[in-house]
């Protein structure tokens, strides 16, 4: 599967790439995709079995599932 | 969207707000500042009376019609989300101080294109200024800078700037005697096309660089980060665009639009080192706000309140600036202007230090 998680900051976006390639899952760090967000940060594009949500990680903006016709929201920061 | 469909989504809006930013000059305002959004914003304060430099006083249909046509094409594609509360008032100083670097090179990252494409080679030290601002602002971005997250606003506070910018378009439409217009001839504040020209141009401009998330600062961030050139080819279609633009209508009406060389630049001067100094701070300041002047404005008519900050923090910084002598002119650069711009690079350099050492800690 693959996941695009976004971020409040490039740092955060940094992080958890580092955590995702620590856990042996292929991961980039890229600008967000256009039609995703209308913000023009960094987001982190993997592969996974499933979804990386660390909860200590109060960077994460939202994270999606790549699928044929776009995305769908897995998880949405609370109030974003 | 596919990633090819985007770069040449990007590329056709870059041409047509290129040909509409030289066009714009043709049509009346000043030369190589078909937009800028620093200076637009600037005449825009000088007209609501926050400074009163009498050269550079307009309200600035451009700017309005950037906010309208964003705010309308993020209604349309369900994309209009009021959000704030990211560090508001560091946004501030961060705009502030993003200005006082625009009004020392004079002129924002778009206006640094149109003087690039009008054939001003000063825009070329600015330009190399501003990379290597952005390459400081990079700097702190990979230590772990940050502003802390937005969250989720009720939809009055989104809609808040671009209501008040109908309200400032009305007050163009009637030019109470409160509101100060630069005299015929008195500066670059006169200089303007017609009233709903302006207005259509920068809701045009508005809305596709809303579709295409354009932004200066961002095009040169994510070359350097992420050897990702989308943003960038939108800066080079709009400077090939408008180069094109500026030699065809140089032809047909006998004006020259493009005139190679440092010296007699149109709204410029030729030191060097301020011109560098100053788009440095730009730079560095709208790399650790997340975008450009242009594209603040954009994402204030997507409901961006923190973006909306930052116009405001523009225009103060506008008004101080002519109120303190630190605009330059086409004289050169001020005393006073030189001392704010240190100043200014200093600060955003604290700011990018408290927030990255927060961080750490």
């Amino acid at each position: 599967m693959t996941y695009i998680a976004t971020f409040y900051s490039h740092f955060g976006a940094i992080r958890y790439q580092k955590i995702c390639k620590e856990k042996g899952y292929s991961a980039k760090a890229m600008p967000v995709p256009r039609n995703l967000s209308s913000s023009c940060g960094t987001c982190v594009k993997y592969e996974a079995p499933e979804m990386l949500l660390d909860k200590e990680h109060d960077e994460i903006e939202q994270i999606v599932l790549c699928t044929d016709d776009g995305y769908e929201c897995l998880w949405k920061a609370s109030d974003s | 969207m596919t990633a090819k469909k985007d770069k040449i989504a990007i590329i056709i809006a870059g041409i047509v707000i290129g040909i509409i930013a030289a066009a714009l000059a043709y049509f009346g305002n000043p030369k190589n500042m078909g937009f800028c959004i620093a200076c637009f914003l600037r005449d825009t304060s000088g007209a609501l009376g926050l400074h009163r430099a009498a050269p550079v006083q307009y309200i600035r249909p451009e700017i309005i019609g950037i906010v309208l046509g964003a705010c309308g094409c993020a209604i349309a594609k369900k994309e209009f989300s009021p959000k704030g509360g990211s560090s508001p008032m560091t946004r501030f100083v961060l705009a502030f101080s993003a200005m006082v670097g625009c009004l020392m090179f004079l002129g924002c990252p778009f206006r640094m294109i149109l003087r690039l494409a009008g054939g001003d080679l000063n825009a070329l030290i600015g330009f190399v200024g501003f990379a290597v601002g952005i390459c400081a602002g990079i700097v702190f971005l990979k230590k772990g800078f940050t502003l802390k997250r937005t969250y989720k606003l009720p939809l009055a506070e989104g809609f808040a700037l671009p209501v008040i910018e109908i309200g400032i378009f009305v007050l163009l439409l009637a030019a109470p005697a409160f509101i100060f217009f630069s005299e015929e001839g008195a500066g670059p504040g006169a200089m303007h096309a017609s009233i709903w020209l302006s207005l259509i141009a920068g809701v045009i401009v508005g809305g596709l660089a809303q579709r295409t998330r354009l932004c200066m600062v961002g095009g040169i961030r994510d070359t350097i980060l992420f050897k990702e050139t989308r943003l960038l080819l939108g800066f080079v279609a709009i400077l090939v665009a408008a180069l094109i633009t500026n030699l065809v209508l140089g032809s047909i009406s006998g004006t020259p639009f493009f005139n190679l060389g440092f010296d007699g630049q149109p709204v410029a001067y030729n030191d060097g080192l301020w011109n560098f100094l100053g788009l440095f701070l730009v730079g560095f300041a709208c790399c650790l706000l997340g975008g450009c002047p242009l594209r603040q404005l954009v994402m204030s008519g997507e409901g961006n309140t923190d973006s909306a900050v930052v116009v405001v923090g523009l225009m103060v910084g506008a008004a101080f600036c002519h109120n303190f002598g630190l605009a330059s002119s086409g004289e050169g650069p001020t005393a006073n202007g030189k001392i704010a711009v240190i100043i200014c690079i200093i600060i955003v350099a604290i700011i990018g230090c408290v927030n990255t050492l927060r961080k750490a800690e």
